[in-house]
């Protein structure tokens, strides 16, 4: 157990139990390291009159290019989310599988290229502003 | 006088998140940011990655001429996140 200590490892693990950022964070500890950095989760927030309306843009929009589409579903998280729950959740139902497919793929792309919720993510120590590659006035050049 | 939002790292650098600012009635977008750059000079930081929302539009920062009307929501939009 010598050299083979501290060789770069990876350590994944999907699981469905609930996460721990104390197991986490002790996996990666090693003794040449001064810096660990943690995510923790997000902050959600939104310029929530805006969003709602472009929200409902685009369902009007999937029910004019799929008219089979019966129902449509959009919840997004605002606040605290943690690292292990989720921030959006769509459905759509319709009479077959393609249609339903097809329009929450567009309800998700469209959602992140303009509804204005930013996130926050929120690591140990630090936090920064995420930034969606779809979104069309980001200057991700930079 | 229009409502002037800040989100996200906008409000982060002006300090506030919203606020009444007196402008022209018609004034292009351009000019709407220079005169809120000149309230909160550290948004000149992020210049090339907001747009505006006016009246819940999108506008981009250029020469499209903007009538506003008194109570006029304006929004600083950096770039989003949601989904």
């Amino acid at each position: 157990m010598e050299e083979s200590e501290d060789v770069p490892r990876d350590f994944i693990k999907l699981k469905s139990e609930k996460l721990s950022v104390d197991e986490v964070s002790e996996l990666v500890v090693s003794p040449y390291c001064g810096a660990v950095s943690l995510f923790i989760g997000e902050f959600n927030i939104s310029y929530t009159s805006m969003a709602e309306t472009e929200i409902k843009k685009i369902c009007r929009d999937v029910r004019q290019k799929w008219p089979s589409v019966k129902h449509i579903a959009v919840h997004h998280r605002l606040g605290v989310v943690p690292i292990t729950e989720a921030s959006v959740i769509i459905a759509v139902s319709s009479p077959h599988r393609a249609e339903s497919l097809e329009a929450v793929m567009y309800c998700i792309n469209t959602l992140k290229a303009s509804v204005p919720i930013w996130k926050k993510e929120i690591y140990e120590d630090e936090y920064s502003w995420k930034e969606n590659k779809e979104c069309f006035w980001a200057n991700s050049e930079k | 006088q229009v409502s002037v939002l800040y989100f996200a790292r906008s409000a982060e650098l002006a300090g506030l998140r919203c606020e009444t600012l007196s402008v022209p009635r018609e004034i292009t977008s351009l000019q709407l940011w220079e005169e809120i750059v000149k309230v909160h000079p550290r948004l000149a930081l992020i210049r090339d990655q907001v747009v505006f929302a006016v009246r819940q539009e999108y506008v981009l920062l250029g020469d499209q001429l903007l009538v506003l009307q008194p109570g006029d929501e304006v929004a600083i939009i950096p770039p989003i996140s949601g989904g």
